[in-house]
Parts: structure tokens; sequence; C-alpha cells
């Protein structure tokens, strides 16, 4: 199943929630929606489910245009952010629920019905669990029949709305990379959304950031994590010092340090700001050439030692990580001044920023 | 350390940190138990005791005549036509106002409350003035030979009109607390509009329902003010339990006035038992619901 939206807008109340999506997903792929709160990537899934209908815009199932279907004629599996299970059916009631309201002719019989219940059971690993009410369950057990009742329609289209949000650290892990399994073995179409960049550059073949009800990017993770289109794409995903600059002909001014910027060859002593990730920030002596700085703090818990410095010109704080071991390690103690340098920065001038 | 003493894990002196002193709490318990011996359980005692306080002869004769059963009968009657309306007035009106966004939605919330805020008495007079033979609809009823006014009819309307908030205002909270995930979740299972009520949106509130349907059925059966007003009190016609009960009492006749009282409270009891039966044997069923 490929879906394509074409030009998305929608306004809740008069304040714009999608102003002008744009996205494609084709069969077998898996899309994540990316982006902070109140970017509009819920909206946008529900769109795609019929549990809101866009404003304008063209919405596409394998070519043909399902904008004005209702939930139920689009063949899409949803899956809640908090569940949504029925709470007074059992799990295999839940589960065969999608195939007991078929209308009379299409409802396969109840023998039929039972064995498929058993068979979804068996793919999210609740076979035994099946006469439980849904309050007797955990948290990860319960996204799970979540999931075999959105499958027992065999949908076109899975559609997941932070489907780990609710769940700890440990079981969203393992439930993720299932989830992923699940995706390829069973060859679905979905999109997730997701305020975890983690989540979504480890699940996703494609991803689309989104910010103020646009998508700023999409791309493979790869793509967006190393090639950001945009200041917010850099910033979200994954953490980023922001220093003021100046651009020009294709390098970036930061203090007394000169860096590429080969992206943009054009302009002409411009304003920006650069951006760097805090394992490209290099700590040297106090007499070596580059940013003035102090320690403030060191983390030393954790896979890299992180430093916070305070720049000597500004006060600006900033983030860094040194990889345990590395002598770099031997420079930093609190209160102490060091320079800094960068391998690998990104310069956006100010318009883009804005 | 050798002189560790024995750990705060002594059971006895336990202490939660929602725990009041024993005084306190004695304190409480006996105001609350005092109030309600006072004010339920004296006055339960009372009417039975006076409605049998002439021996059980006098109590099965006074229960036994005919005005009596008349009024049972009609009590009964009213209620069944009134409770089941407003079940379905009730369920649509927190429907709407709980799964769905449109404008005055406040003003028909604040409407639904109307009847809880408006004296009983002025209530029955409003169908007075409406459908009274002087009324504004009186002359079209009379040539169209409808009674409204001192009948059947204008005994149910009135109940109906002072028992109308008791279900809705009961589900609109519990509705609006349990959102819209489950019906949509049902909606794009793609379940129609009628399944998804009847599958996931009723039994959610069934509790709440039933509830709601107990204290309407309390009210349909017990009102006096509206109904005082639109009966006419004519004996075994117009006459319900309560005004029943008023015309003995009136006529010096304590223990037939108790007897039917006895009555009227002996059918509160039967639903309240009615309720903690039904609980109690489907209550695991409904565990997910909430109960009262």
């Amino acid at each position: 199943m490929t879906i394509t939206a074409d030009g998305i807008y929608k306004s809740f109340n008069g304040f714009p929630a999608l102003r002008g999506v744009n996205l494609s997903a084709s069969r077998g792929e898996f899309v994540a929606l990316l982006g902070p709160s109140g970017s509009g990537k819920t909206t946008l899934l529900r769109i795609l489910a019929g549990l809101e209908f866009a404003d304008s815009g063209r919405l596409l199932f394998n070519g043909r245009d399902v904008a004005s279907q209702g939930a139920g004629e689009r063949n899409v599996g949803f899956v809640f952010q908090h569940y949504a299970l029925f709470k007074h059916m059992t799990v295999a009631e839940n589960v065969s629920f999608g195939l007991r309201v078929k209308p009379r002719d299409k409802r396969p019989p109840k023998a039929v019905i039972d064995k498929q219940v058993n068979e979804l059971l068996r793919l999210v690993q609740l076979d035994r669990l099946g006469d439980r009410y849904p309050s007797q369950l955990s948290g990860g057990q319960r996204q799970r029949v979540a999931l075999a009742r959105a499958l027992a329609i065999q949908p076109a289209v899975l559609l997941l709305d932070e489907p780990f949000g609710a769940l700890d650290a440990k079981v969203r892990k393992e439930l993720r990379r299932w989830l992923r399994r699940l995706h390829d073995d069973m060859q679905l179409t979905s999109l997730f959304v997701t305020h975890d960049q983690e989540e979504a550059l480890e699940l996703a073949d494609r991803i689309a950031v989104m910010s103020d009800g646009r998508i700023e990017q999409i791309g493979t993770p790869a793509e967006v994590y190393q090639r950001p289109a945009t200041a917010f794409v850099y910033e979200f995903l994954g953490n980023a010092n922001r220093l003021p600059c100046r651009i020009d002909r294709g390098r970036a001014m930061v203090g007394s340090l000169v860096l590429p910027a080969p992206e943009h060859p054009e302009l002409r002593d411009a304003t920006g700001v650069a951006f760097v990730r805090p394992h490209d920030l290099i700590i040297g002596d106090a007499r070596a050439e580059g940013l003035e700085a102090r320690v403030r703090q060191i983390f030393v818990a954790g896979p890299a030692i992180r430093v916070e410095l305070a720049l000597l010109a500004n006060g600006e704080m900033l983030e860094a990580e040194v990889p345990h071991g590395s002598p770099a390690g031997e420079l930093i103690a609190p209160d102490k001044l060091v320079t800094l340098t960068m391998t690998k920065i990104r310069a956006f001038p100010d318009a883009a920023t804005a | 350390m050798e002189t560790q003493t024995a750990g705060p894990a002594t059971a006895a002196k336990v202490r939660r940190a929602t725990t009041e002193s024993p005084l306190v709490r004695w304190a409480l318990i006996a105001t609350g138990m005092l109030f309600i011996a006072l004010v339920l359980v004296l006055p339960l005692i009372s009417v039975f005791m006076e409605a049998l306080s002439g021996g059980f002869a006098t109590f099965f004769q006074a229960v036994g005549n005919a005005d009596t059963w008349q009024a049972v009968r009609l009590t009964l009657l009213v209620a069944a036509i009134a409770v089941p309306l407003n079940v379905v007035f009730g369920l649509a009106a927190a429907w709407a106002v709980a799964k769905f966004d449109f404008r005055g939605k406040s003003l028909l919330v604040t409407l639904i409350d109307l009847p809880f805020s408006v004296s009983p008495v002025i209530s029955g007079l409003i169908y007075v003035l409406l459908y009274g033979a002087n009324g504004w609809f009186g002359p079209a009823l009379k040539e169209l030979d409808i009674k409204i006014i001192f009948n059947v009819t204008g005994l149910v309307l009135a109940t109906v009109f002072v028992t109308f908030p008791f279900v809705a205002r009961e589900l609109i909270p519990l509705m609006q607390e349990q959102g819209r995930d489950e019906e949509e979740a049902a909606i794009s299972l793609g379940a129609s509009g009628w399944r998804t009520f009847w599958y996931v949106t009723l039994p959610n509130v069934a509790w709440g329902l039933l509830y709601g349907v107990l204290l309407c059925n309390a009210r349909a059966m017990g009102e006096f003010g509206a109904v005082s007003v639109v009966s006419g009190h004519i004996r075994g016609l117009t006459n319900t339990m309560p005004l029943h009960v008023e015309i003995l009492y009136n006529e010096y006749d304590f223990v037939g006035a108790f007897a039917v009282a006895s009555l009227l409270a002996g059918l509160a009891i039967v639903t309240l038992v009615a309720k903690s039966l039904l609980e109690w044997r489907y209550g695991d069923r409904l565990a997910g619901g909430r109960k009262h």
C-alpha cells in the first residue's frame, strides 16, 4: 500500500495545526513522524487514519482518493498512545472486536474468528492471557494487545501514535525491536509518531521531522542526522551547541576560529548560527589556539565524560563529550581554563533560523 | 553499633501519613454515625413502627384498600414510563455533551440542570399554564379531546421534567472522563456508530447508568410537588402514593398514612438491594468500569 498526502491543511478553532504537509510512504516502508509536542505529527496521523479530516489537501491510498472516507472504510490499523483497550472485554474479545463487528455477510464464522485470535495472540506472545482483562496486564502487554487488535482486521496500513510513550526504558527498547521485526515479517506499511529521536533513528526507514505544522525534512535516519536541512532539524536530532557566527564565502567565523561551511558559498558576511555536536568539541590546553572557556561541571557517569563549559567571551554555556581515558580528560578539572576547537560544525544563516 | 533499638517495623507502631490520632478518628466516626442515626435510620424505623402501631391487621387493612392499590399501580406506571424516557434522554444528552463539540454546549448543560434549580411546584404550574383548561394550549387540546392536566399524561410529564437531570448528570462527568479513545478505536476497527455505542460506550457507563436510573426511579416514585399541582387529587384516578399519603394524613388516618409511606420506603429499599445484588453478581465482569 502506498500512501500519498498532498498539501494537507488543518486548523482547530482558527489555530493552524498543519500548514501544507506533503508526505508519501511506499509499500513495506516504516516511516517515523518525529517532532516536539504541538508540531502536528499526531494530527497528521489521525488524518491518515480518518479520525480527523483535513480542511484541504489530497490523501491517496494506492492512488485512490480516500479523503472523504471514514475511519472504518479505510482499513487502517490504529494503535493509540494509551492503547484505548476496551476495559470491559477480555484480551481475546478485544482482539476479535474488529472481526465481530463486520457486517453479517463479511463476518467470518466463530470458529474462524477464534482461530485467528489465537494466531494473533501467539504472534504478540500473549497466547495464555486471552481470558484476562486489560486491567490485569502490564503496560507492555497492553501495548501488544492493542497491536494484535489493530492487526486483526488485516490492515493495509498500520498507524501508531507514540507507541512506546507510556513504557519504561527497558521494555520500550525490547518492544521496538520486536515491532520492527513484526513489520518486516508481515510486510506492513507503517507510520508512527514519536518525539523520541533515538526511537525514530533506530526504528524507521525514513524520518519526517515536523515542526510547527510543517515537515522540515524527510529522509533516511542517516540523511537527517548527518545532513540536517534546517537549524531546527539539527537541534532536534541529538544534542547541539549553538554559537553565533559570521558566514562568508563558504567559511564560518566563530570567535577567532575560521571553519569550513561549504553549504554557503554564495553568502557574503552574513550573520548566522553555527551548531556543533558535543562530541565534535575538542578541549585543548589553555595556551593552545581556540575559544577560551572555563570548566563548570563534569559528569563522569555514562558512556563518555560530559563537560559543561562557559565561554569567557560571553558566558554562553556549552556541552562537550570526552571519551573515557582520552588525553583531553587530563585537562579538565572544575574551574580550569581550557580552549575549544571544533572538528565539524554546521552553519545556518539567520534568516533560515528565524 | 550494638545498641540498636527495635526498628520502626514493629507492627503496632506502623503509622501512615494519612492517619489521625485515635481520639480524632473516633470523634469523626461517632459524628458520622450519630448523624446517620438521627437523620436516616430513626425516621425510617419510625415510619414502620407507626405503620404497625395498630397491629398487622390494621396495617393490611390500610394497605389492602382499593384506593391505596390504585395509588401503588399509578405510581409504578408513572415511574415505568418516566424512567425509560429519561434513560433515553439522559443517554442522548450525555453522549452529545461528552463526545462532541458544538455551539451552545454549555447552555445545554445549564438547561439539563434547570429542573434541579426550579421548585417542583413551579414545574407543575408550568404544565398547568401550558396545557390546563385556561392554559396556552388548553382550547386546542379541548378541541382534540386530549386531556393532560388532571390526568396520567400530566403526571408523567411533570415527573419526566423533575427527574430529567438524574441520568444525564450521572453520565456526563463519567463519559467526559473516559474520553473518546475507545470509541475511536471501535470506529477505526470498522464498527458502526450504533455498534460502537452498544458494545463500547454503554458497557463503560453501565454502573453510572444504573446509579442514575435508581436515583431517577426513587425520585419518580417519591415526587410530590410537581405531581401534586397537575394531579387534581382525584382518588382512585390520579392519586400517586405520595399524594395518597398526604390525603390520608390530612384525614387523621395516621396508621393508613404511615402504612402507605412504609410501602413507599419499602420500594426504595428494594431498589437499593437490587442494585447491591447486581453489583455483587456482575461486579467482576464490569470491574473496568467505575462503581458507586
